[in-house]
Formats: C-alpha cells, structure tokens, sequence
C-alpha cells in the first residue's frame, strides 16, 4: 500500500529526517509557492534548479531515488489530460508548464512525507497553530485507516468467496457491506472511546514527544529559504 | 475532483487558501463546542470509514461501477460542523500521505469538497426532513456542487477547457452526482434497518437551524443563478466572465493586502532588480503576504476567542 511505503521512507534518521517537522513544512510551502508562481516558461533553467534541488535532498535524505520518482508521477495522467487540450489549443508552453510544475509539486511534497513520520507533521503543524482538534481527528484517522481499510478488504474477500467470481458486487450486497462496515466502524469508535475515557482522556490526544527546535533546524531554516529565494530571484 | 499543485493561479489558490483557513478554525471550533467529546474517536474513525468504503464498488448500471464520496453521509449521521471537519483531515491526509490533491491546492480542495459540499448536502436533508428525497437531492447536490467549484476555479485560473470537454466533464460529473445519490439512499437504507439511531434526527436539529436555513437558502439560489447565466452565456461569455471575476478577484485580493503589507518590499524590489522582472515579483510577495496576513489574522482571532471564552467560562459552568 502506499501509505505503507511512505511511512517506511519517513523512518529513517539522516540530516533531512532529524529536522524540526515546522521548518520542513514551511520550507516546503516556500518552494511550492516558488514553483507556482512561475507564470510564463521563458525560465526553462529555473525548474532544471528546482528539480535538481529536490533530488539533492532526495539523495542527501539517502532515500531510493527511483522510487519517489516513479511514485510522484501519480500526478500525471491528470495533468497530461490537460496539457493535451492546452497543445490541441495551440499553447504548447502552457502544457509543458502545467506538466512540469505538477510534478515537482507533488514530488515536493512526497519529499516532505517521506522525510517526516505523519506523528511529527502534525506536530509541525501544532506548531504553525492549526486548530489542535483537527490534527487530532487527522491523527485518528490515520491511525484507524489501516484497520478499517483491512476490514474492507476482509469483507470483499469473503463476499467474492461466497457469490464466486463478480468483478463487482451486486448492488443489494454492496450497500449492505457498506452499512455493515459504517455500523462496526460506529461500535469500533465507542469502543475505543470508553477505553481511552477509562485511561484518562481529556478530549485531545496526549503529546507523546514534542520535537525541539536546536541550532541546527534554524541554520537549516535560513539556509533554505535563502537557497529558494535565491533560485527563484535568478529566474 | 482532487485539485492537484500546478493547475491554479496564484491568485486563485490564495484567495481560496484564505478563505479556507479561517473557515476551517471556526467551524474546529463549532465541532468542537457543539460536540461531546466522544465525538474525537468518532470523528477519526468515521473519516477511515470513508477511506475503507471506497474499495467497495457499487454497479452503476451497463457494467461500470462507482464508489461512496461520502460527504453527504457523514453530514446524515455527524451533522455539519462535524462533517465538514472528518472531510477537511481526509483530504489533508490525501494531500500528504497519498499526494492526492495539492498542498497549495488544499484551501481550494477543502472549500469545494469539505465546506461547499457537506453544506450543500446537508441542505435538502434538513429541508426534506430525511425523507429519500432529501437523501438524494442532498448527495447528488453535494457532488455537484463541489464540481461545479472546481470547474470555476480551473476556468478562473485560465486551465483551457474546449467547450464539448467541458460538456463531457459537466456530464460526468452529473453522473457520478446521480451514482452518489442512489448509493447514499441505499446505504442509509441499510443503515436504517441495521441501527436506526445513527441518523441524525432531523426534528431535534439545532436552535440555529432557521438561520442556517435562510443563509444556505440564499447561497444555493446565488449559486444557481451562478451557474445558469454562466450556462446561458456562450463559450466566449465564460471567457468574459472569468476575465472579470479573475479582475474583480484580484482588485479584492491585492488592494487592502498588498498595499498595506507588501508595498514596502514591492517597492524595494523594483528599485533593486531590472523591471521586466518585477510582475512575478509582485505576484509572489502578493501570494506570500496574502498567507502571512491570513496566518497573522487567524492568529489574533484565536486569541481573541480564547480570550472571551475563558472570561465567558463561569457563566457557563
């Protein structure tokens, strides 16, 4: 699965990964705001930069660069079916924009889940003051994503062992499987509720470990923003 | 209908980030206020509920199959604050985790999918109090409404959309609107023969449900007239309308902003670079002051709120 796999990548513990998650999102923003506001492809250098510059801080973060590479381009079936109609409209630099920028965006931002776990992304966005009981809804459902996400599965396969081989379920089984699940999902949540009233909950979600900022996330801070700034400025 | 980075102008993704943003604080707070809190765990896991439901395929009739949306439904069961609140942290975690949609895109993604379409879907249901009618007109509306959003922001960012794709899109989207509606219908069915006392009861809805009545009332009439003087002007007239929303936006957007808060560094700019270089530059630091006000402006006003709760707190106990 993808979430999987990403959560693998965030494991790790190199330069990149050791970083406050805050200073991470908001480099991120910076160079995702550089990336659009772009508005004419008279700067093809500026986004052979841009590229080069992530996958520097895909290698420095000693992750598999391929990987990442081929897992951004989820992005762009979408943004070739636009680029298609911008071509058939006779404004190829507008596709070839649209394409590019897409796609270091979404890279960009796999970058930013790959080199922090979803724990201290919420935590960085703590920091940048989003509402606390939004990231703890964010943090539920990603914890309960899996379970429920397995139950699915479990159910289709028992479904498709009884009824033989339907590539999809007849209506009635569908939204039957489909109540089903929204009711145990419904019982699962009271469940989980009474056993973490029973342990003390309070109605936020305790902060386990809250990263701190060191010298080294506020050099890293300024050195990047000045590298953004900079690159975007030469453009 | 996951907006992803790269498609929006800017001003289209700031005005949309800053209209997002302070609505999603408020209506955190309204869940949060108006909840009790086993409402957290509940919340969560409704949302994974969401995610899970869509391995399920529903058959659409010849062949092709469709899957749960779901805003309409958690609207029916957690109400709208709520709702609105499991859809913002879904398509967070897409943007994040499964870089579905955008980051800078998010605002856009949460009003269209989040406030626009729960709120559009909770509407008929209260109105029709829960009848299958209300069910359905509300779900189909949901999706509809959160296309029809997106489909303006796209235009108004200059995404060139040839008319029969348009076309072709607008009667996709109407179907899968159609699909959404039958299947919530179905599910809430079951649902209620399963356990009848997760829906929501619309007799017992809340105090303000008469306001809330008239302004979603007025929205949805705006938003149809909206929709149908832009469906009963020609192609071209779509082109002229995006050119002057995109003017009247961007007059909105940068005159109380930019001439506050980014003319100091505009001006150093220009006097510092070469001119030609100048309009990206105002582009850019209108983008980045817009965000930083928003961010400055949601900042005191959670002060604030904070403030006048904690002095309102012993008249509440």
């Amino acid at each position: 699965m993808r979430q999987a796999r990403v959560e693998r990548w965030s494991s790790g513990a190199s330069y990149l990964h050791r970083r406050h998650p805050a200073v991470k999102i908001a480099l991120a923003l910076l160079f995702l705001i550089s990336l659009a506001s772009v508005s004419s492809q008279r700067v093809p250098w500026f986004f052979v930069t841009s590229a080069a510059l992530i996958v520097c801080c895909i290698v420095a973060a000693r992750l598999p660069l391929l990987p990442l590479l081929l897992s951004a381009a989820a992005v762009l079936p979408f943004a070739v079916l636009f680029a298609l109609v911008a071509i058939l409209a006779g404004d190829n630099a507008r596709a070839s924009l649209l394409i590019v920028r897409a796609y270091l965006s979404a890279l960009t931002v796999l970058l930013l889940a790959a080199t922090a776990p979803v724990s201290d992304l919420m935590a960085g966005l703590e920091f940048l003051r989003a509402p606390r009981f939004l990231l703890s809804v964010m943090q539920f459902l990603y914890r309960y994503l899996i379970v429920l996400t397995g139950e699915a599965a479990a159910m289709r396969d028992a479904s498709l062992s009884r009824a033989g081989s339907l590539r999809v379920l007849e209506l009635r089984q569908a939204t039957g499987a489909a109540a089903i699940l929204f009711a145990r999902a419904w019982a699962r949540a009271q469940a989980v509720h009474q056993a973490m009233l029973s342990r003390g909950f309070d109605g936020m979600l305790p902060r386990l470990h809250q990263p701190r900022f060191n010298a080294a996330d506020i050099r890293f801070a300024f050195i990047g923003a000045a590298i953004v700034i900079a690159v975007r400025l030469a453009a | 209908m996951h907006i992803p980075d790269g498609f929006l102008s800017t001003r289209v993704w700031a005005t949309m980030d800053a209209v997002a943003i302070p609505a999603v604080a408020l209506l955190s707070r309204r869940a949060q206020r108006s909840l009790d809190t086993s409402r957290l765990p509940l919340m969560g896991v409704m949302g994974a509920f969401i995610f899970a439901a869509q391995m399920i395929n529903f058959p659409v009739g010849n062949g092709t199959s469709s899957h749960l949306v779901g805003g309409a439904l958690l609207s029916f069961t957690l109400g709208p604050a709520a709702a609105a609140m499991v859809m913002t942290s879904i398509l967070a975690i897409q943007a994040l985790v499964f870089q579905d949609g955008g980051l800078l895109a998010l605002g856009a993604n949460v009003f269209n999918m989040a406030i626009a379409g729960v709120f559009a879907g909770y509407l008929p249901y209260l109105l029709l109090r829960g009848r299958k009618s209300g069910i359905f007109l509300g779900a189909t509306l949901s999706l509809l409404v959160s296309a029809f959003f997106a489909l303006m922001e796209l235009a108004l960012s200059g995404v060139r959309m040839p008319p029969t794709m348009l076309l072709i899109s607008i009667a996709l989207f109407t179907v899968s609107a159609v699909a959404e509606g039958a299947i919530t219908v179905a599910v809430v069915g079951a649902l209620r023969n399963i356990e009848p006392n997760l829906l929501r009861q619309t007799a017992s809805a809340p105090v303000l449900t008469r306001r809330l009545r008239l302004v979603l009332a007025g929205a949805s009439a705006a938003l149809v007239m909206t929709a149908i003087y832009v469906a009963s002007t020609k192609p071209d007239g779509i082109d002229e309308i995006t050119r002057l929303t995109a003017a009247r936006a961007t007059s909105l957007l940068s005159s109380p902003l930019s001439s506050r808060l980014s003319s100091p560094l505009a001006n150093y700019q220009v006097s510092f670079l070469s001119s030609h270089s100048s309009n990206w530059l105002t582009h850019a630091f209108a983008g980045l002051a817009g965000i930083f006000a928003v961010y400055l402006v949601c900042l005191v006003l959670s002060r604030l709120l904070r403030a006048s709760r904690s002095a309102l707190k012993p008249e509440g106990i």
